[in-house]
C-alpha cells in the first residue's frame, strides 16, 4: 500500500469488507498495512515439520469447491499429501459432514488429466507454451498498452464469491466493463426472481426443520439444490420432530428428495401453477382466510376447481383435497418450488402461485424467515443463473465480445446446440479459460492457464445459501502443487491487477499476502478474543471459519397477479423432456471423478452413463425393455440411450439426466452417454428471461439396439423379505415422539 | 485371535450365541442405521471409497458385477410391510415367490416357463406385464419415494462366511469383528456364498494395474493395503480408525471414548442416519438405541415388550447375529 494515497473506505473495499457501515464503523485498524507484513513468507501450514510427520495425519481446515455451498472441510495430511475430506464441524453450513461430491473432491485435486502447462492456440491447435510466454500473450491482448477498455471485455464465471470476487470485481472495473457473465444450470434463480417480489427478499431461510409439512414442488434440496449438506441436516430434524414432518414431493421424475417422500406426486410438467391454485382453492372453500389477498388473485383462485385442476394437471382431485388437507390441519408448513416447477415459459407464474400458498398458509415468518444481508456484502457468493448464458451467447453473436475470460463454468459444454454457441463463440477473438481441466470452454479457448485445484490454492468463500449463522470460510493449501506449472487464480488476479496499474494493490507480493492483510484489517467485533493480528490469522487457519454478522432483514409479503396459460399438448411431440440433475454428476462438472462415476444414481441404481427413465406404460406404449435403447429427438436434436423403467416418472415424460455426454474433459468424462441439455429448446421464462430448462418436447422412439443397463440392484423389489420395513407415522410418534433416546 | 485359536476353539466359532458361542470380547463394535433419517444420497460410500483404497472397476466390470463398493446403498421400490404383499416367512426367496404369486397367477417355480417370477428374476424378461405389477406401489404411479438401505458388511458374530473358509483368513477378532486376512486368503470364495447379504467382495482383477492411474494413486491411504487378485474383501468397520482410537487410549490409559471417532461413512453421514460405537460399552450411543428399540444379540428372533419400536436386524432369522441394528424407515401413510 505504500506511497498510495488510498482512504481507508477504499482501502477496506479492496480487501473485500467494504460496502456497509457497520465493518467500517467498527474498524479500529490503522488504514494501511505494512509491507513488512504482507511480505511475511513462512506460514506455519508450510513448515515441512509440521505436517510430514512420518505415519502421523494432520487435519487442515479449507473449504469445499464441488459445489456453491461451500461446505467447510478439514483435509488429512500425511507425509505432504492429502488423503481424506471431512466436513469441518465448526461450519454452521455442513457441521462437520460431507455429501459425495465433497468427499470426491480429491479425485479433482489428483486428477489424471489435470492440465499442467499453459497451452496458447497456434495455428488452429492448442499448444503448450511457457508461463512467460503466456503471460505476455495475455499482457499484449489486455494489458494498458492493447488499449482494450470497456464492454467488449467480459468474465464469464460460475458462482464467485469471497475475495476472489473481490479481485474479479476489481478486475473488471479497471477493464472498464460491467460484463460479467455467472452462469449456473443448478440454480434458483426464478425462485429468487419471485421472493424478491412477494416476500421482498431473494433469499430467505427456509426452516424446514419448523415445518410439520413440506410440500415440495421439484425442489431437490437435499439433492442438486443450493445447500445439500445443510438442507439434508435441516431435514433429518424435520423427520424427527414430534410430530414427524411429513414430506409430499410434486414432479414429473423423482428426485433424490422425492426420493424420500411420504407421499410422492407425479405431475404433467409445466402443470404445477395449477395444482398449486388447486391447493389454494380447496383452502379458501374450506375455511382458510384469503380476505387479505386482492380479488383478482380470489377470483383467479375460485376459477380452479377440483375437476379442472385435476384435469390439467393429471393429479386427481382426492390427492389434491388430501395434500390440501394436511397442508391446513398441520401449520407451520412450507411449500418449495424447484427446478420443475420452474423450467417454462411461464416459470415465474407457477411459482408465484407456489408461493402464494406459503402467505395464505401463513407460513411466512415461521417457516421462511429474512436472511438479511452479510455484514460484507462484498464477499457474498453472486449466484449464477442462464440467463447468463444467453446473454453471453448473444453477445458473442453480436461480435460484441473481443477477450472472455473463463473460470469456474462450463457453457460450450452446459449451452443448448440450438444456441450455437461453439459457433458464436469463434466471434470472439480472444478467449482465456482459468482451468484445471481439459474440459469443453478450456479446449475451445484460445489460452488456457492451468490453476491450482482447490486443494492446493489459497481463497475465502461464502456459500451460496447462508444459514441464520452467516460465516466466510477460509480456502488454504492443503498439500504443495502437483503440476508447479499451475498458478493459483488469485494469484493470477493479483498479478492482472497490478498490470492494470489499479491502486492499492501493488502492495502484495501475492495472494496470500493479501489475504493476511484483508483479515489484519477486519473489525475488532470479528477477530474475537484474539490478542494480535498474527493470532487472529493463526486461529482463522485453524478454524477454517469466520463467522460474520447479519445486517437488517425483513419479509413483507406481497400478493402479485399470476397469470397461467392454458396448458397445450403437441401431438407431434408428445413427451416432455426433463433433463434431471442430480447430487453426483452436478451439471456434468463431476463428470471427471471416478468415484462418482461409480456411484450409483441414487433412484435408478445405473452407473458410468446415461439413461433415459420412462414410465411402465410408456414402456409399454414404446415396446422398449430395461436396457434397450431409445432416440430422444427434440426440434433441436437427437439423443440415444439405455431406458429404466420405474413408475417414478410421469407417463409424459422422458427424463434424461445430466452430466454426462461431455467431448471433452479427459479420459473418465469424454465420450461417455449423452448430454441432454444439447437438445432443448431455447425457450425462456417469459418474466426472468431464464432457460425453460423443463419445457423441450421429444419424441421418443425404439433405436432397435439392446444393452445390458450397467446398474446396482439385481431386484427392484424386496419380494417380501424384510429388508427396508416401515412402519406408520403414528406409530413412531407414539413410540419415539419427543423422546431424545440417544 | 491366533490361528491356533481358531483350531482348538472351531467348534465354538462355528455357533450363534444361542448354542454357547465364542464371544469373550474386548469391544463390540456396532452400528445403527436409521432409515427415517436415510435419504439415499451415497455420501457413505464415497466415503467408503476415499478411506479405504477401493478401486473403481470401470463399465465393463461393473456390468459382471465387480465391482467393490463396501458400503452400498440399495434402493427398493415396494415396503412389503405397506403393501398387501405377504411378508415373507423365511428369508429363502425362491420359496416365498413359489408359494405366493399374485391374485389370480399361479404358484410356478421361478425357472419354470410361464412363471410369474421369471420375469420378476429377469429385468424385463418374460413376465414384464407381471413385474411392473409388482414392483413398486400397487397402483398406476410410484406413490411414495423408495426404500434406501445403506449395506456393510453386518460382522454378525455367529458369521456364516467365517466356518466355510478353508484356511481361517476369515475369522472373529476380539473386537467383535469379522475380519479378512488378505494374506491367508487363497480365493476360494466359499465366504462370499456364504455370505446371505452378500457383503463380501471379490478381487477378480489386480485392480490396481487400472485404478489409480498418476496421480490418483497418491490419494491411497497408507494406513491399509491394496488388495491383489485373487483375495476376498468387504468393509472391515474401518478398523484402521479403530487401531488408532484403540492405540490413543491405551497410552493415554483411558478407555475409548464413545464418539472419539467414527468410520468413514457414519462420520460423513449428513443426516446422521448412522452411528457407531462399542456395544460393550453401556453408554455408549449405539447401546442406548439397542437398549430402547429393545434389540439384542445373539437371538434368531427378538422377543420385545412394545413390538412398535422400530429396532430390527436383517434376515437375524439366519443365526447370522449381525451387529448392525436397523430402524425402519416411517410413512406417514
Ligand atoms: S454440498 Fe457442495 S460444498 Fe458441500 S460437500 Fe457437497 S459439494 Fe461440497
Ligand atoms: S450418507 Fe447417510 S443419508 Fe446418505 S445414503 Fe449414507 S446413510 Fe443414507
Ligand atoms: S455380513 Fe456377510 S460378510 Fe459380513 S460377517 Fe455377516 S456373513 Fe460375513
Amino acid at each position: 500500500m505504500s506511497g498510495n494515497n488510498v482512504n481507508r473506505r477504499d482501502f477496506l473495499k479492496i480487501l473485500g469488507w467494504g460496502g456497509v457501515g457497520v465493518a467500517v464503523a467498527g474498524c479500529d485498524r490503522p488504514t494501511t498495512v505494512t509491507l513488512e507484513e504482507g511480505k511475511e513468507e513462512v506460514v506455519a501450514y508450510l513448515q515441512p515439520e509440521e505436517y510430514v510427520i512420518p505415519g502421523v495425519g494432520v487435519w487442515f481446515a479449507s473449504t469445499c469447491q464441488q459445489c456453491p455451498a461451500g461446505c467447510g472441510v478439514h483435509g488429512r495430511v500425511r507425509e505432504g499429501r492429502v488423503l481424506k475430506m471431512e466436513g469441518n464441524p465448526d461450519s454452521p453450513i455442513n457441521y462437520g459432514k460431507l455429501c459425495q461430491m465433497g468427499q470426491a473432491g480429491l479425485q479433482g485435486h489428483y486428477n489424471p488429466d489435470r492440465l499442467k502447462k499453459p497451452l496458447l492456440r497456434k495455428g488452429g491447435a492448442l499448444t503448450e507454451v511457457s508461463w512467460e510466454e503466456a503471460m505476455a500473450q495475455l499482457d499484449q491482448k489486455v494489458g494498458i498498452a492493447s488499449g482494450l477498455n470497456g464492454e467488449r471485455f467480459a468474465w464469464f464465471t460460475g458462482t464467485v464469491s469471497g475475495h476472489q470476487s473481490v479481485l474479479l470485481s476489481a478486475h473488471l472495473a479497471s477493464m472498464g466493463s460491467k460484463n460479467h457473465f455467472v452462469h449456473e444450470v443448478i440454480n434458483d434463480a426464478v425462485v429468487r426472481a419471485v421472493n424478491q417480489d412477494m416476500l421482498g427478499e431473494a433469499a430467505p431461510r427456509y426452516l424446514l426443520d419448523q415445518a410439520k409439512v413440506v410440500l415440495s414442488f421439484g425442489a431437490d434440496f437435499v439433492g442438486a439444490g443450493a445447500s445439500p449438506v445443510y438442507f439434508a441436516n435441516s431435514y433429518a430434524k424435520f423427520r424427527t420432530a414430534t410430530p414427524r414432518g411429513v414430506l409430499i414431493q410434486v414432479e414429473p421424475k423423482m428426485t433424490l428428495t422425492g426420493g424420500s417422500a411420504d407421499l410422492w406426486v407425479a405431475i404433467r410438467p409445466g402443470t404445477e401453477g395449477v395444482l398449486a391454485l388447486g391447493i389454494a382453492n380447496y383452502l379458501t372453500t374450506n375455511g382458510v382466510d384469503a380476505s387479505g389477498l386482492p380479488e383478482s388473485l380470489r377470483a383467479l383462485i375460485s376459477g380452479y376447481g377440483p375437476d379442472k385442476v385435476s384435469k390439467i394437471t393429471g393429479v386427481s382431485a382426492d390427492r389434491v383435497a388430501r395434500i390440501a388437507a394436511l397442508l391446513k390441519d398441520r401449520s407451520p408448513s412450507l411449500v418449495l418450488a424447484g427446478a420443475s416447477a420452474e423450467g417454462h415459459a411461464h416459470g415465474y407464474q407457477s411459482v408465484a402461485a407456489i408461493t402464494l400458498l406459503n402467505i395464505l398458509l401463513g407460513n411466512v415468518g415461521k417457516t421462511i424467515v429474512p436472511s438479511g444481508a452479510s455484514q460484507f456484502p462484498q464477499m457474498e457468493a453472486k449466484p449464477g443463473n442462464t440467463r447468463d448464458l444467453l446473454a453471453f451467447a448473444n453477445a458473442a453473436e453480436q461480435k460484441a465480445l473481443d477477450v472472455v475470460f473463463f473460470h469456474g463454468a462450463n457453457p460450450v459444454y452446459t449451452a443448448p446446440a440450438a444456441l450455437g454457441l461453439a459457433e458464436k463463440i469463434k466471434n470472439i477473438p480472444f478467449k482465456v479459460a482459468f482451468s484445471c481441466f481439459p474440459d469443453e470452454t478450456a479446449m475451445s479457448a484460445d489460452l488456457v492457464l492451468p490453476i491450482l485445484s482447490a486443494h492446493e490454492d489459497w481463497g475465502t468463500h461464502m456459500g451460496v445459501y447462508q444459514p441464520e449463522q452467516k460465516s466466510i470460510s477460509i480456502q488454504q493449501p492443503l498439500m504443495e502443487p502437483i503440476y508447479p506449472d499451475s498458478k493459483g487464480f488469485g494469484d493470477l488476479l493479483l498479478v492482472m491487477l497490478k498490470a492494470r496499474k489499479v491502486t492499492g494493490f501493488d502492495g502484495f507480493e501475492d495472494y496470500y499476502a493479501y489475504l493476511k492483510s484483508a483479515f489484519a484489517a477486519l473489525p475488532a467485533s470479528v477477530k474475537g478474543d484474539a490478542v494480535s493480528d498474527e493470532d487472529f490469522w493463526g486461529k482463522t487457519l485453524q478454524k477454517g471459519i469466520v463467522k460474520v454478522a447479519t445486517v437488517g432483514g425483513s419479509l413483507s409479503t406481497k400478493a402479485i397477479e399470476i397469470n397461467l396459460p392454458e396448458f397445450k399438448e403437441d401431438s407431434s411431440r408428445p413427451y416432455h423432456l426433463v433433463p434431471s440433475a442430480r447430487l453426483g454428476m452436478w451439471d456434468g462438472r463431476h463428470a471427471n471423478l471416478p468415484w462418482l462415476q461409480e456411484a450409483p444414481d441414487q433412484i435408478s441404481k445405473v452407473v458410468w452413463t446415461s439413461w433415459v427413465e420412462v414410465h411402465p406404460q410408456t414402456a409399454a406404449k414404446l415396446g422398449v425393455k430395461e436396457g434397450d435403447f431409445i432416440k430422444v429427438a427434440s426440434e433441436h436434436g437427437a439423443v440415444e440411450a439405455q431406458v429404466y423403467i420405474y413408475k417414478g416418472v410421469h407417463p409424459d415424460v422422458i427424463a434424461v439426466p445430466m452430466g454426462q455426454g461431455h467431448e471433452e474433459y479427459g479420459r473418465y468424462a469424454k465420450g461417455r452417454g449423452v448430454n441432454p441439455l444439447k437438445v432443448l429448446a431455447p425457450a425462456t421464462d417469459a418474466k426472468t428471461g431464464e432457460l425453460a430448462l423443463y419445457a423441450t418436447r421429444v419424441t421418443a422412439t425404439h433405436a432397435g439396439r439392446r444393452e445390458l443397463l450397467v446398474k446396482l440392484m439385481g431386484n427392484e423389489t424386496q419380494l417380501g423379505r424384510k429388508m427396508v420395513a416401515t412402519v406408520k407415522a403414528e406409530v413412531f410418534n407414539r413410540t419415539e415422539g419427543g423422546k431424545d433416546v440417544a | 485371535m491366533s490361528l491356533n485359536n481358531i483350531l482348538t476353539n472351531w467348534s465354538r466359532y462355528r455357533k450363534g450365541a444361542e448354542e454357547g458361542g465364542f464371544h469373550e470380547y474386548e469391544h463390540q463394535w456396532g452400528m445403527v442405521v436409521d432409515l427415517n433419517k436415510c435419504i439415499g444420497c451415497n455420501a457413505c460410500s464415497v466415503a467408503c471409497y476415499a478411506e479405504n483404497n477401493l478401486p473403481v472397476v470401470g463399465e465393463a466390470r461393473y456390468a459382471k458385477s465387480q465391482f467393490m463398493s463396501w458400503m452400498r446403498i440399495e434402493r427398493y421400490w415396494d415396503e412389503p410391510d405397506l403393501e398387501p404383499y405377504q411378508a415373507s416367512p423365511t428369508a429363502n426367496v425362491d420359496v416365498w415367490i413359489e408359494t405366493n404369486p399374485p391374485a389370480g397367477k399361479t404358484a410356478l417355480k421361478p425357472s419354470m416357463p410361464g412363471s410369474y417370477a421369471e420375469g420378476l428374476l429377469e429385468p424385463g424378461g418374460q413376465g414384464f406385464e407381471e413385474r411392473v405389477g409388482v414392483f413398486g406401489t400397487k397402483g398406476e404411479m410410484q406413490d411414495f419415494g423408495a426404500s434406501f438401505l445403506p449395506m456393510m458388511c453386518q460382522q454378525c458374530h455367529a458369521a456364516t462366511c467365517e466356518p466355510v473358509c478353508p484356511v481361517a483368513a476369515t475369522y472373529h477378532t476380539p473386537d467383535g469383528l469379522n475380519a479378512q486376512v488378505y494374506n491367508r486368503c487363497i480365493g476360494s470364495r466359499y465366504c462370499s456364498n456364504n455370505c446371505p447379504y452378500r457383503l463380501r467382495y471379490f478381487n477378480f482383477w489386480s485392480y490396481y494395474e487400472d485404478a489409480w492411474p498418476e496421480p490418483l494413486h497418491m490419494q491411497l491411504n497408507p494406513d491399509l493395503a491394496v488388495r491383489d487378485k485373487g483375495v476376498m474383501e468387504k468393509c472391515t468397520f474401518c478398523v484402521q480408525r479403530i487401531r488408532v482410537a484403540k492405540d490413543e487410549a491405551k497410552m493415554e490409559n483411558r478407555k475409548v471414548r464413545d464418539g472419539e471417532f467414527a468410520t468413514a461413512c457414519v462420520q460423513t453421514c449428513p443426516t446422521g442416519a448412522l452411528v457407531f460405537g462399542d456395544l460393550q460399552d453401556p453408554e455408549s450411543r449405539v447401546s442406548k438405541l439397542w437398549r430402547f428399540h429393545q434389540v439384542e444379540q445373539g437371538k434368531t428372533k427378538q422377543n420385545k415388550q412394545n413390538k412398535e419400536l422400530r429396532g430390527y436386524r436383517i434376515l437375524e432369522g439366519l443365526n447370522t447375529d449381525p451387529s448392525v441394528m436397523y430402524l425402519e424407515r416411517v410413512r406417514e401413510v
